[in-house]
C-alpha cells in the first residue's frame, strides 16, 4: 500500500516538475490555457476527497472559491500576495467548519440539494453586503502575469493531487469509504463518523478557497455573481464524473477534456459547450459507471486475463 | 395585512404547489430527484409564447400542445433512460444520487437548445392584462386566470389521489412498493404515468407562469429550486403536503418581500430552505421518515 501511494506521489511529482518548465517555453496563450487546466484539477480532486471518497455529493463546491475570491478581494493590495493566498484557503476552511458538521447529517439528495442551497445563500448575502456597501465589482490593480498564477497554480494542484491520494490510501480513507458503503455499518464498527465526515469536508475545502483567490488575480475582476456561479459546481462534479470520481487520477482525463473542449468551443458555441457537457453526464452516469478511467482500468485488466 | 398581498400570495402559492406535486409524484414513485422539473415548465412557457406570438393562439389552448409535448417528453426520458438504468443494480444502489445527475444533464441540455434555438433574451407577451377591482384589492386579470386554474388543478389532484383506482395506485406505489407489485399493481405503467403526469402538471405550470411573467431559457432552474423549498416544506414523498407547503411559501415571500424588499427574497427562500432541511428533514408535515 505505501509503495503503491509512493510510486504514484512520485509520479505526479515528476509531472509537476515537468509542468514547471512550461511558463518558459510556451507563450502565454499556452501558459493561460495550462492555468485553466490546473485550476479545474486542483477544484476537482479536493471535491473527490468529500464526495468520491464519502458519497456525499457536493453540489455547492463553488462556495469555497467564492469565499476565497472575497477574501483576496477585500485583502488586495493591504496583504502581499502570499499571504492573502494562504488566508483564503484558511476563510474557506473556517466556513467548511463551521456548515459541514450540521450539513453532514443530512443525506443523500438531501445533502445534495443543502450544500446548493448553502453556496446560493452565500453567494446572495455577498451580494447584499456588497450593494449595501454600494460597491458594484472591485477591480484588481496591479495582480500579477499568468506565468506567476500558473507556478502557484500548479502547486495548489500538487497539493491536492498528493492529499487526494493521501486520504484514499490512509487509514482514515478506509473509514470514509466505509461510510460511503455503509454508514449505519461503519458507526456500528467504531468509526466516528461524524468527526470523519466532517475533518473529509474541511480537508476538501481548503485548496478550492485559494483557488478562487487565484481566480479573481487572473480575471482581475470580483463580481460576486461570476465567482459563486454554480456553473462551476455542475462543472466540477461533470469532470470527476466523467473520469471516474473514486480515483485520484481519473479526474485527470475528465479535466483534460473538458477544459480541452472549453477551449475550442466556449468563445463562439458556449451553449454548443454546455450541451456536450450535460451528453456527458447522463451517457457516464448511465453506461459507465466508474467513469473512463474505470472503462480503461476494467479492459486492461480484462486483456492481461 | 391588505386583501392584495394577499392574492398575490394565493398566486404565487398556487403555482409553486403545481410545480411541486409534479417534482414530488416522480421523487415518490421512482425515486427519481428531477432536477430538471423547471426546464419542463420553461418548455411551457414557451408553447404559450409562440402560440400566441405566431399563431395568435391564446395560453390555455396552447396548453393543449405543451400538455401531450410534456408527456411525450417525459415517456421518452422513461424509455430512453431510466428504464434501462434501473435494471442495473450499480445505478440503483444510488439512485437519487445518479438520478440527480442524469436530470441535471438533462437540464444543462434543455436550457442550452432553447438559447441556442430561441436565444437567451427574456420575452414576454400581454394576455388579459387590464385592472379589475376584486374584494378590495386591484389586480390583473390573467392572475386571477391563473390562481382559478391552479387551485382548480390542486383540488383535483386531491380528489384524483383519493377517489381514482390511478391515484390510489401510485399513493400505493409510494408507500410500499414491494407490496404494491404483490397485489398486483403494475410497477411498469404505474411509474411511466406518473413520470408523464409530473410533466403535464409543470407544462401547464409553465403556461401559467408566461401569462404574467417575463420567459427566457434559463427561468427553470430557480424554479426547481423553489420547489424544491416547498416539497421539503410539505415532505418528499408527500402529495398533499406540497399543496400545503406551496401555499405556505407564497404566502411567507410574498409577505416576506413586503416588509423587507425585493433583494431579501432569494436569501429568504434558500434560508427557510436551509432551515427547514437542517431542522426537520422529513417535512414540517412529514411524520418521521428516516433521512436517507
Amino acid at each position: 500500500m505505501t509503495a503503491r501511494i509512493g510510486r504514484a506521489a512520485s509520479a505526479v511529482t515528476a509531472a509537476a516538475l515537468l509542468a514547471i518548465t512550461l511558463p518558459f517555453v510556451a507563450n502565454s496563450y499556452f501558459v493561460g490555457v495550462g492555468f485553466t487546466l490546473l485550476v479545474w484539477l486542483a477544484l476537482t480532486e479536493s471535491w473527490i476527497v468529500i464526495s468520491g471518497m464519502t458519497g456525499y455529493i457536493s453540489l455547492g463546491h463553488v462556495v469555497f472559491v467564492g469565499i476565497g475570491a472575497y477574501v483576496a478581494a477585500l485583502t488586495w493590495l493591504v496583504l502581499p500576495i502570499w499571504i492573502i493566498v494562504p488566508l483564503a484557503g484558511l476563510a474557506a476552511a473556517v466556513l467548511a467548519t463551521f456548515v459541514g458538521y450540521p450539513c453532514l447529517r443530512v443525506r443523500g439528495p438531501y445533502f445534495v440539494i443543502l450544500t446548493f442551497g448553502l453556496s446560493e445563500l452565500v453567494k446572495y448575502i455577498i451580494v447584499n453586503i456588497e450593494s449595501a456597501l454600494t460597491v458594484s465589482g472591485r477591480v484588481l490593480f496591479g495582480a500579477p502575469g499568468v506565468e506567476t498564477l500558473y507556478l502557484i497554480a500548479l502547486a495548489l494542484t500538487w497539493v491536492s493531487v498528493i492529499l487526494a491520494l493521501a486520504v484514499r490510501e490512509s487509514r482514515f480513507g478506509a473509514a470514509l469509504r466505509a461510510i460511503r458503503d455503509n454508514e449505519e455499518a461503519a458507526e456500528t464498527i467504531g468509526v466516528a463518523i461524524g468527526k470523519f465526515k466532517a475533518a473529509a469536508f474541511v480537508l476538501s475545502s481548503i485548496v478550492p478557497g485559494m483557488v478562487g483567490a487565484l481566480l479573481i488575480m487572473r480575471s482581475t475582476y470580483f463580481d460576486p455573481l461570476e465567482v459563486f456561479n454554480p456553473q462551476t459546481s455542475v462543472l466540477i462534479v461533470t469532470m470527476a464524473v466523467i473520469g471516474g470520481s473514486d480515483r485520484p487520477l481519473g479526474p485527470v482525463l475528465g479535466v483534460a477534456f473538458l477544459v480541452l473542449l472549453q477551449e475550442l468551443l466556449w468563445a463562439n458555441l458556449p451553449q454548443l459547450y454546455m450541451i456536450v457537457v450535460g451528453v456527458l453526464l447522463i451517457a457516464v452516469v448511465v453506461w459507465l459507471p466508474g467513469g473512463i478511467y474505470g472503462k480503461l482500468q476494467r479492459m486492461t485488466t480484462a486483456v492481461a486475463r | 395585512m391588505s386583501t392584495q398581498l394577499l392574492i398575490a400570495a394565493l398566486v404565487a402559492g398556487s403555482i409553486y404547489a403545481l410545480i411541486a406535486l409534479g417534482l414530488n409524484l416522480v421523487y415518490g414513485t421512482m425515486r427519481l430527484i428531477n432536477v430538471a422539473h423547471g426546464e419542463v415548465v420553461m418548455i411551457g412557457a414557451y408553447v404559450a409564447y409562440w402560440g400566441i406570438s405566431l399563431l395568435s393562439v391564446g395560453p390555455l389552448i396552447s396548453a393543449l400542445a405543451a400538455i401531450p409535448m410534456a408527456v411525450a417528453l417525459g415517456a421518452a426520458i422513461y424509455f430512453g433512460i431510466f428504464r434501462r438504468a434501473m435494471q442495473s443494480m450499480e445505478f440503483m444502489e444510488r439512485i437519487e444520487g445518479n438520478s440527480l445527475l442524469v436530470f441535471f444533464g438533462l437540464s444543462v441540455i434543455l436550457q442550452n437548445v432553447t438559447s441556442l434555438l430561441f436565444t437567451p433574451n427574456q420575452r414576454g407577451y400581454r394576455y388579459q392584462d387590464e385592472i379589475v377591482h376584486f374584494i378590495g384589492a386591484t389586480v390583473p386579470v390573467n392572475k386571477l386566470i391563473v390562481l382559478a386554474i391552479a387551485a382548480a388543478v390542486c383540488v383535483a389532484a386531491i380528489v384524483f389521489f383519493r377517489r381514482s383506482t390511478l391515484g390510489l395506485a401510485i399513493k400505493a406505489l409510494m408507500q410500499q412498493r414491494e407490496a404494491s407489485a404483490l397485489v398486483g399493481i403494475p410497477l411498469t405503467q404505474i411509474e411511466l404515468a406518473s413520470l408523464c403526469l409530473g410533466f403535464a402538471a409543470a407544462a401547464l405550470a409553465g403556461i401559467l407562469v408566461s401569462m404574467t411573467e417575463q420567459i427566457s431559457p434559463f427561468m427553470g432552474f430557480p424554479l426547481t429550486v423553489t420547489a424544491f423549498v416547498v416539497v421539503i416544506l410539505g415532505g418528499l414523498g408527500n402529495v398533499l403536503g406540497s399543496l400545503i407547503g406551496g401555499l405556505l411559501l407564497g404566502v411567507l415571500e410574498t409577505f416576506g418581500v413586503a416588509l423587507t424588499g425585493p433583494s431579501y427574497r432569494s436569501i429568504m427562500i434558500y434560508a427557510v430552505f436551509i432551515g427547514v432541511l437542517l431542522l426537520r428533514p422529513q417535512g414540517l408535515l412529514g411524520a418521521g421518515r428516516s433521512r436517507t
